[in-house]
This record gives C-alpha cells, sequence and structure tokens, in this order.
C-alpha cells in the first residue's frame, strides 16, 4: 500500500501564483441593486483554484487535492494565530462585550436549527434531516453524528451533505451573504463580524473578507470581534454540539416532523440518490 | 517537520501577497511573518503534548493573544509586527488551497439531491444571520450602538 507521492512544491507553487495575481487584481465593488457585493483576491483565488483542480482536466490528481485540504487547515492556523495577536493588546475590550459573545454563540448553534430543521422537514427529508441541520457540519461535526449514528445512517448521510455542499460552495455562499446582510444596514459591523465566525475556516475568511471590504473603517474590529466570536466556538463549540444542538435537533424532529414532514413513504430523498 | 516547512512556505506565499496586494515591502513583513509561523507552531506542538484531544486554533488563539497582551514582554514589538500583516493577505492562501481542492469533492456532490443543497444554504443563513441579530439585540440592550 505506497502512498502515491504527492509533490507539495506543485501545489505551493500554484497557490504562490493564485496569489500574486488575485492580489495584484485586487478589491472591486460591485453594487447591483439590492446591496454590495464585495470581489476580492481571496475570492477569485477560490474560484481560480477549483478551475484547476476540476476533475475533467486532469490537472491534479485526487491525492495532490487531499493534500490541499489539509494544508488549507495549516493555512488556517496562521490565520488564527493573527486573528489572536489583534486581541491580545485590547484584552480589556473583550470584557466589555461578553455577554454579545455568549449570545452571539447561542445564535450560531440555534440558527441552523431554527432555520434549517422546519425547512427541511417540508423539503421532505426524514431524519437525513436532524444530521443536516443540527450544526454547521464541518468535520468534527460530522465525526460526532457518525459515531453517534453510525456511517451508513440517514442523519450522517444528511451531515455529509451539507458537508460537501459547504466545502464546494460554503465560502462564496457566505461571502456573497455577509456583502448583502453588510451592505442592508440592518446590522452593525461588529455584530456582523460576530456572526460571521461560523466555524469553519474557509466560510469565515470569506465573509470576515467581505465585511472588511464592505467596511474599511471598521476593518480592526471586524477582525477583532470575529476572532474573539472564533475562539468561544471552537472551546465550547464541540461540546454544545454533542450534549445540546443534537439532542435538541433530535427531540424538535420527533416534534416537528409528523407537523411538517410530508406523508411520503420515500425517507432517501436527503442524502445520496439510491442507485 | 514537515508541517513546520509547510507553515513557513504558506509564510512566504502570504508574505508575497502582503507586499503585491498592500504594498508592504517583504522585509518589513518577515518578523510578523516569522513570529505568527513560531506562534502557530507551538500552538501545534503544546496540542501534541497534551494528555488530552483539544482543538489546536483553542492553543493558537490564547498563545497569540498572550504574546500580544500588555503583560508579555516584548508585546509592543509583536503587535506591532504582526500588525504589518494584513489579515486578507493570510485569508488569499486559505481560499486557494481551498480551491485547489475543490475537485475530490465534485463526484459525491453530484449525488446529492437537491434538496440538501437547499437545505445547505438554509443552514448557512440560519447560523450566520441568528449570531448577527442576537449579538445586535444584546449590543442595543446594553446600549452600546
Amino acid at each position: 500500500m505506497m502512498e502515491q507521492r504527492v509533490n507539495v512544491f506543485k501545489l505551493h507553487f500554484i497557490v504562490l501564483v493564485l496569489v500574486a495575481l488575485t492580489e495584484f487584481i485586487g478589491t472591486k465593488k460591485i453594487n447591483i441593486g439590492i446591496g454590495v457585493i464585495a470581489l476580492f483576491p481571496m475570492l477569485y483565488a477560490l474560484v481560480l483554484g477549483g478551475f484547476i483542480s476540476w476533475p475533467k482536466f486532469k490537472w491534479l490528481k485526487e491525492n495532490e487535492m487531499n493534500v490541499a485540504a489539509n494544508i488549507l487547515g495549516l493555512s488556517f492556523f496562521l490565520f488564527i494565530c493573527k486573528l489572536g495577536a489583534n486581541i491580545g493588546p485590547e484584552l480589556p475590550k473583550l470584557m466589555g462585550s461578553g455577554v454579545s459573545l455568549l449570545f452571539q454563540e447561542v445564535g450560531h448553534i440555534v440558527g441552523t436549527i431554527a432555520l434549517g430543521l422546519p425547512i427541511a422537514l417540508w423539503l421532505g427529508l426524514k431524519r437525513e434531516a436532524i444530521g443536516a441541520t443540527y450544526s454547521l457540519d464541518r468535520e468534527p461535526n460530522l465525526a460526532i453524528v457518525v459515531e453517534k449514528f453510525g456511517a451508513n445512517s440517514a442523519e450522517a448521510r444528511g451531515a455529509l451533505g451539507v458537508y460537501i455542499c459547504g466545502t464546494l460552495f460554503g465560502a462564496i455562499y457566505m461571502s456573497i451573504l455577509a456583502s448583502l446582510l453588510g451592505s442592508s444596514g440592518l446590522f452593525h459591523p461588529i455584530s456582523l463580524a460576530m456572526g460571521a465566525a461560523v466555524g469553519s475556516g474557509s466560510m469565515m475568511a470569506a465573509a470576515t473578507g467581505s465585511l472588511a471590504v464592505i467596511f474599511p473603517d471598521a476593518a480592526k474590529d471586524i477582525a477583532f470581534y470575529s476572532g474573539a466570536a472564533n475562539l468561544m466556538m471552537s472551546i465550547i463549540g464541540t461540546y454544545v454540539c454533542i450534549f445540546v444542538s443534537l439532542p435538541l435537533t433530535q427531540r424538535l424532529y420527533a416534534w416537528l416532523e409528523p407537523i411538517i414532514g410530508r406523508k411520503s413513504k420515500n425517507s432517501n430523498v436527503g442524502g445520496q440518490k439510491s442507485a | 517537520m514537515n508541517q513546520i516547512l509547510t507553515i513557513l512556505l504558506i509564510g512566504v506565499i502570504a508574505l508575497i501577497g502582503n507586499w503585491i496586494g498592500y504594498q508592504v515591502p517583504p522585509m518589513e513583513s518577515l518578523p510578523g511573518i516569522l513570529l505568527l509561523a513560531l506562534i502557530t507552531v507551538i500552538g501545534m506542538g503544546f496540542t501534541k503534548i497534551l494528555p488530552f484531544k483539544s482543538p489546536v486554533i483553542v492553543w493558537i488563539s490564547l498563545f497569540a493573544m498572550i504574546a500580544t497582551s500588555p503583560f508579555f514582554p516584548g508585546n509592543a514589538f509583536t503587535a506591532a509586527a504582526i500588525g504589518k500583516i494584513n489579515l486578507l493577505a493570510l485569508a488569499t492562501p486559505i481560499l486557494a488551497y481551498a480551491g485547489l481542492s475543490l475537485g475530490k469533492d465534485i463526484h459525491l456532490f453530484k449525488q446529492l439531491s437537491w434538496r440538501i443543497v437547499v437545505v445547505s444554504l438554509v443552514v448557512f443563513t440560519g447560523t450566520f444571520l441568528f449570531a448577527t441579530l442576537f449579538a445586535e439585540i444584546i449590543f442595543k440592550i446594553q446600549g452600546k450602538f
């Protein structure tokens, strides 16, 4: 079982070219009527990178893509480190917003369920809905569902579905959402910054990036508060998922499914289509 | 060892991004990048030697906070050096690597029902919107803004 050797320098080199090219193009703002959409280097880099890794072209091998996903994790560590270094000099400021920080975390937790579960049931998902909506379904959340229900369970299929969508277009979607919510004028940039700390590296980077482009004067605050919210999430997130979100979603499912759920016998609509 | 090298390489890429995108000369970014890499590596090492499992990003965040907080020796230098590195310059490589990894999930995506795609978007919206809303409400109650 020899692992095929991966030339990581090929990956680094492509990323270097992408970064140089996209940073050179720089930031653009487009007004689309209902709001301003921020276009900025990391989004171009994501799209161009996705293009390069498109399976049809065969420019990258499957294991090279897997290695790229691992390096993505490491590059997020540097981003997190920078966010932490932003908080340090102004630690006291953190204390002043402790209550908001706590409650936004509740928002992150209930938000996926409160919006997601009713709509999932309305669309006819069965137990897939539990896995799909109890959290944002990144790697740690996926592991929790698999451990509890098994890898072949309906719950795990639902969670995996959201995970795949998150990987493929979560970052783009988050940046558009952040742009629209930001330019709507409904929310303060600081609240949005906390909201942007969704618990996924690429989605968070894209959302905070958009906010920083929409609110250039508040860029420091945005980094500060999204960093603080992310720290909060990373400390308590897993425990809350296991002991609160997942049991809560199961209860709500048992209660809501007979009310909203379609009377379809087909319970296999959520995850993969049956072959 | 491999991971340390990778961190340093990402640092070099971010340094170049910081130069092209934000006009910070490489020599000015260098101390900040090295400090970021150092704290990150310490955080990763610390997580490994701990007897229990814990998220790496917690320790990296905490160490970065401590190193730049007012009571830590050399904090002013550390904070100023890292301050030269634009946050977005660090984010661009993340999404570039993310892009290069996308291809592996496309065949999985093709097997998904459209319903789960809709639910995903709703879930993404929910977590962002509700957290923002809750933070906003508390700040309003507290009269902060």
